[in-house]
């Protein structure tokens, strides 16, 4: 779809204007200064959603997530970190738009190139729904520490030769 | 006179309010936001019965005061950013808010350019929603399994080869969009008085193709629909149902031959016999158009104005109106190309005459708009005009007010600005789709509701049946830019007296 994908894509969503929703686009920012051009891994921002992600992961072999999450069960800047496949299964609850699971379904169902493997880092937000530019104190701290965790996945995921 | 109206309703609706919440409450909830924000709670009253339902929709805050002081020329670039479902209609009806706010007309080049962009739009937008939104609701079936209910199950009615061809003509309409405007969300093609970008001639044939293939997918999916969905009895039972018929008004954009148009017009009324009860130019809005609060939810429901707010009720008296595809086949007279005009003929034909009141219908009508716009891509790609070299008119009137309205793909939308003379916004309003359709919506979630909730007995298959309600509108939930981690249950909830969990059920 698009260009050629590294072997280890870091993905950050989110809305710029949003506050702490962009949280995603943060991390990936700074994870891209912490990788400094690493070889085999790429680092890129998306302010889409749904089926726009296909363009952005079809090709890569391991994919790492970014995104803000609000459960309401932790507090903002908790770090939640899971594996896409243990989502799988889940039906449709979104009436708007497609899920990052669904999406790779969807991909593999249609023989689209999807990753092997999707983690996926989900930091908790405290306000996402007032129109700002920049993070809650709380959801900033967070940035650096997942940056941190995210970096030393991808290293380790894109092999020795990274 | 309204004043007085709504300072009635409130006082009596606060302990209403407060009565409900010591009842039993079901609460279908989403768990975590990326799912849309959407949750439906559902209020039962002594005997166990529905006694109100509603869709909660939380709305962003701080638009006004994130606006205040920018340049208006900033405004299409912003609120494009605001919302990630819809980037293109915000682009748009901000653009033609700055052609009003400095009082100048797009070339004829121009407009031509940003309707390509725009009917282009309208077909992705549209085809997203039969495929992948509503598809599991009609090509898969309400009544299947709910493992197959989402798009995969899609997929393995159709067949993988129409879901290639849904994403491929999602990325070349995309290219479309980019070829003008760079990125989807952040174009930069609307200027006051025209766009950015012209279309160079030796680029035109490649989307004279993309507009013919366009048609044809259209075609397509017009037969999709037939053969799935309008030649199963149920499915048609359930489109007509009373469960989702509502005898409410209609809003749109019609052309000056009052067909439909999604990027430009006057806005047309009509009442729930059809008849037209107003037409009028977007700078007039506030004039037909009220919003109203409720002590239950944080949402304001437009209502027609000068009829006054006659409550969440259809019929003759009411002052409800609902947008998007239902409605604008419903205020149009016809359609504005051929084959959406017979489209729209068999369509008004099989429903039993105009207006059509089943909200279910919006799946219908949303094929029926596609053929439209692809038949317009093809005409404007057709057109020499298109590859004019006149792209913009330069502003030269002071600034003060500016109204924009478009067509979005989920009803009519507007913007509307005013600045100080140097073109800083001053103050800044939009009412989204969404917005228009609240209280048809409420009332679609709280009928569905009532037919399946009885004496504490929550009828199988509830959550499903409530939420067809109102998908078919396809709500704007706010703008959940996110899809992760995508689906997680929803979850309803039943509290006894005393706010108490009794019993929870997830549905998987």
């Amino acid at each position: 779809m698009t260009a050629a994908c590294a072997s280890v894509l870091v993905l950050g969503l989110g809305n710029d204007l949003l506050g702490d929703d962009a949280v995603g686009l943060h991390v990936a920012r700074d994870v891209r200064s912490r990788l400094a051009g690493a070889a085999g891994c790429a680092v890129r921002e998306t302010m889409e959603m749904g089926l726009a992600l296909l363009d952005e992961i079809v090709g890569c072999e391991h994919l790492i997530l970014v995104d803000a999450i609000e459960t309401g069960k932790a507090p903002p800047g908790h770090i939640h970190e899971f594996d896409a496949d243990a989502l799988a299964g889940r039906r449709i609850a979104a009436p708007h738009f497609v899920g990052v699971v669904e999406t790779l379904a969807l991909g593999r169902t249609l023989g689209l190139a999807m990753p092997r493997d999707v983690r996926i880092f989900a930091i908790e937000v405290k306000d996402a729904l007032t129109l700002s530019v920049s993070l809650t104190p709380e959801v900033q701290q967070a940035v650096g520490v997942a940056a941190g965790r995210i970096t030393t996945l991808a290293l380790g995921l894109a092999g020795p030769g990274a | 006179m309204n004043a007085v109206i709504d300072q009635v309703t409130n006082e009596s609706a606060a302990p209403a309010a407060e009565a409900h919440d010591q009842r039993r409450r079901v609460t279908i909830e989403p768990i975590t936001r990326l799912e849309g924000h959407g949750r439906i709670e559902i209020f039962l009253n002594g005997d166990g019965d529905v006694e109100h339902a509603y869709l909660q929709i939380p709305e962003l805050r701080g638009f006004e005061v994130f606006s205040l002081g920018r340049p208006a020329e900033d405004m299409p670039q912003i609120t494009s950013r605001i919302c990630g479902v819809c980037p293109t209609a915000h682009h748009m009806a901000a653009t033609k808010a700055l052609d009003d706010l400095y009082k100048v007309e797009p070339t004829p080049t121009a407009r031509k350019i940003r309707e390509l962009v725009y009917n282009a739009f309208i077909l992705e937008d549209h085809a997203l929603h039969v495929y992948v939104l509503g598809g599991p609701d009609f090509i898969v079936g309400p009544q299947a399994p709910a493992a197959e209910r989402n798009l995969v199950g899609v997929i393995g009615k159709v067949g993988v080869e129409v879901g290639k061809s849904v994403i491929a003509m999602r990325r070349r309409v995309r290219e479309l969009i980019t070829y003008f405007g760079g990125k989807v969300i952040h174009p930069v093609m609307g200027l006051p008085g025209g766009v950015a970008k012209g279309l160079a001639p030796a680029d035109l044939p490649r989307f004279q193709e993309l507009a013919k293939d366009a048609l044809d997918f259209a075609m397509f999916t017009n037969q999709v629909f037939h053969d799935l969905v309008l030649k199963n009895a149920d499915y048609v039972k359930l489109i007509t149902s009373d469960t989702y018929t509502h005898r409410t008004c209609y809003m749109g954009l019609v052309d000056p031959q009052n067909r439909v148009n999604f990027y430009d017009g006057q806005i047309r009324v009509v009442d729930p016999t059809g008849k037209e009860y107003a037409s009028f130019p977007a700078s007039r809005y506030r004039d037909f158009i009220a919003e109203r609060t409720e002590p239950w939810s944080y949402m304001k429901f437009c209502y027609l104005r000068p009829l006054g707010w006659n409550g969440f009720s259809d019929g003759p008296q009411t002052s409800v109106y609902a947008v998007a595809p239902l409605a604008r086949l419903n205020v149009a007279d016809g359609m504005a190309t051929p084959l959406a005009q017979q489209a729209y003929e068999e369509y008004f034909n099989a429903l039993g005459g105009k207006p059509v009141h089943h909200t279910l219908a919006n799946h219908w009508a949303r094929v029926v708009e596609m053929i439209q716009a692809a038949e317009t891509m093809v005409a404007l790609t057709a057109d020499p005009g298109l590859t004019g070299s006149d792209i913009r008119v330069l502003p030269t009137k002071k600034p003060s007010i500016g109204v924009g309205v478009v067509e979005a793909p989920r009803g009519t939308l507007f913007h509307h600005y005013e600045t100080d003379e140097r073109g800083l916004v001053t103050k800044a309003n939009l009412i989204v789709a969404t917005q228009n359709n609240a209280a048809r919506i409420a009332m679609s979630v709280e009928k569905a509701a009532k037919g399946l909730i009885s004496k504490h007995k929550v009828t199988e298959g509830l959550l499903n049946m409530v939420e067809m309600a109102f998908r078919a509108y396809d709500p704007c939930f706010g703008c959940a830019t996110h899809s992760l981690p995508g689906h997680l249950p929803l979850r309803v909830r039943i509290r006894d007296s005393a706010g108490a969990l009794v019993r929870e059920l997830v549905q998987e």
